[in-house]
């Protein structure tokens, strides 16, 4: 495919911007040594603009495979990745895209601050502006006292929150988050979630993330995609249409939950 | 940064010192341990000629002699010298040809064979050639460093090159940041504890055969002395050059090696202290 039809589809629709994400006819399997597996299966999806989307599926059905591919770090075998109209190839603002994996990846020779300023050395900036930035980051993940411990240092919960602020810290237009809130006890998560539509609020960027949480995927998201297993299809797009904020006690809410659950 | 947030550091991690803090029983010990060698090689050396084995007492005015006429000084220092030499160049070549073996695969496997051939060969054939192709001079006791140090920093560094985690590259990629720095920022620190070790230990090999090379191809240095003070049969000089070796080498080990491993390192959890 081309750029014409990454805006041809998307001039029919009524939105006059194209979609911040629009993945079409996506297939993708893998070959270990000489057994092929089928991870992704004409997968469709189109996040718009400033949308919270959730993504959420069995383990193995292809949703870090998915988000790896809209980063444009893994190609896939068939279909077109179009980001904000352009084909993925030509789309040459990627500094406005952040992903968090779901490993932490953290740097372990630097400090949570050092690797928070990591993702901004991609390009240059004065050396003070970096780690004022870095910092603020690191104030907003709450781990205010810690710039300056290792990895190793650090618990996985911390870890994790030094990687959230590493992929906030370079101010995306587009967010993409494997498994963002696993590894955090239920005080800190709550927290961040207020923290990423605190953020969401303000910087309106698009957020694209995978949880197994399905409570979670409800309280934050706009649209849920439910990914079915091998191979992977997203079964049913969810729109979450409750008021934030949104209390998993309220029965539109948890009528919702209770349908994603029977969709997985 | 905050000024006050130093000081929340401090109250939440454990200190991280230059010098590890020497710990009393162990100054103990090893104090112990030194009396007790010097006390025995003084009882042995009461029963046999002095150029067999000199005694302390000897060794010490030998000693002071080779310190204060200056030649200690001179001799320490040229071998010193002809060492860091040989080593520099060794780490120069080693580090990016190391980097280059391990970063591409045909070229590792072109020159595989060519590194345990290198690390066969003898200190002491090294030194036959080099006085072959340089004669008497300062280049053939670098020569002899160079080539016994050389082989070893490769073979580290090429290890550690092969040890670069993909998945950061991967986070490099999705930053999309330029080759070069993804060179700077994660080939090198990720080698950089390999080229340390390998480093270490070429220049402690390198030290050792700068002697063998300076006995037999050189008219200066700690080598060149030993061997002089051997020819006339100067014990107690052969033992003052060998201390102050011995000396010099614990200094370099422990003064400067060890404090600046474990600054660089710093960020590697201490497996000692589990
Ligand atoms: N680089 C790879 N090489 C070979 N197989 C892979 C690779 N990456 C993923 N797979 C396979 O693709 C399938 C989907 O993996 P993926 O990581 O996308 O799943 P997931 O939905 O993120 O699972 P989880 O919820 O456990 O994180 C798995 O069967 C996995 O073994
Ligand atoms: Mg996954």
């Amino acid at each position: 495919m081309n750029q014409a039809e990454c805006t041809q589809q998307t001039s029919s629709q009524a939105a006059p911007t194209p979609p911040a994400i629009r993945l079409g006819n996506i297939d993708k399997s893998f070959t270990n040594g000489n057994q092929t597996i089928e991870v992704l299966k004409n997968v469709n999806l189109t996040v718009s603009p400033q949308a919270i989307v959730g993504l959420i599926g069995a383990s193995g059905s292809g949703k870090s495979t998915l988000l790896n591919i809209i980063s444009g770090i893994m190609k896939p075998d068939r279909g077109q990745v179009c980001i904000y109209g352009a084909p993925s190839e030509e789309f040459n603002d990627w500094r406005s895209v952040s992903y968090m994996f779901q490993d932490d990846r953290l740097l372990p020779w630097r400090t949570a601050i050092r690797n928070v300023e990591f993702a901004l050395e991609a390009d240059s900036m004065p050396k003070n502006e970096r780690a004022r930035r870095a910092f603020e980051a690191l104030q907003l993940v709450e781990l205010e006292g810690f710039e300056d411990a290792f990895p190793y240092q650090l618990s996985g919960g911390m870890r994790s929150r030094v990687a959230l602020a590493r992929s906030l810290v370079t101010e995306p237009r587009i967010l993409l988050m494997d498994e963002p809130f696993s590894r955090l006890d239920a005080q800190t998560r709550m927290l961040m979630h207020e923290e990423l539509l605190r953020i969401h609020q303000l910087k309106r960027m698009t957020v694209v993330f995978v949880t197994h949480d399905v409570a979670e995927a409800v309280l934050l998201a706009d649209q849920v995609a439910v990914m079915s297993p091998r191979p992977g299809t997203i079964r049913e797009v969810v729109d979450i249409t409750p008021p934030r904020p949104r209390d998993i006690t309220r029965p539109e809410v948890t009528s919702t939950m209770q349908r994603l659950r029977a969709l997985i | 940064m905050a000024k006050n947030s130093t000081e929340l550091i401090d109250a939440k991690l454990p200190a991280q010192p230059l010098f590890r803090g020497l710990r009393p029983d162990l100054v103990g010990q090893r104090l112990v341990l030194v009396v007790a060698v010097i006390g025995i090689w003084w009882l042995s050396s009461l029963s046999v000629p002095h150029y067999i084995l000199p005694g302390p007492a000897r060794v010490w005015d030998a000693l002071q002699l080779i310190v204060t006429n200056g030649d200690l000084w001179n001799n320490l220092g040229i071998t010193l010298w002809r060492v860091a030499v040989g080593f520099t160049v060794a780490a120069l070549i080693g580090l990016p040809f190391g980097i280059v073996l391990g970063a591409n695969r045909r070229a590792g496997e072109f020159f595989e064979p060519v590194i345990p051939v290198l690390n066969t060969v003898s200190s002491a054939i090294w030194a036959i050639f080099a006085i072959i192709w340089f004669g008497i001079s300062n280049a053939t006791t670098i020569f002899v460093v160079f080539m016994t140090a050389m082989p070893l920093i490769i073979t580290n560094v090429w290890q550690g090159t092969r040890t670069v985690n993909a998945d950061f590259i991967e986070l490099a990629q999705v930053l999309r940041m330029p080759q070069w720095k993804v060179m700077t920022k994660i080939y090198l620190p990720t080698i950089l504890p390999y080229f340390f070790s390998g480093a270490r230990l070429a220049f402690g090999f390198g030290w050792r055969v700068s002697l063998v090379a300076e006995t037999i191809g050189s008219s200066s240095g700690v080598g060149y002395r030993l061997r002089q003070a051997a020819d006339l049969i100067r014990t107690d000089q052969v033992f003052a050059w060998t201390l102050t070796l011995v000396i010099m080498m614990a200094i370099i080990e422990m003064g400067m090696m060890k404090p600046l491993e474990n600054y660089l390192f710093r960020w590697k959890k201490d497996a000692e202290a589990q």
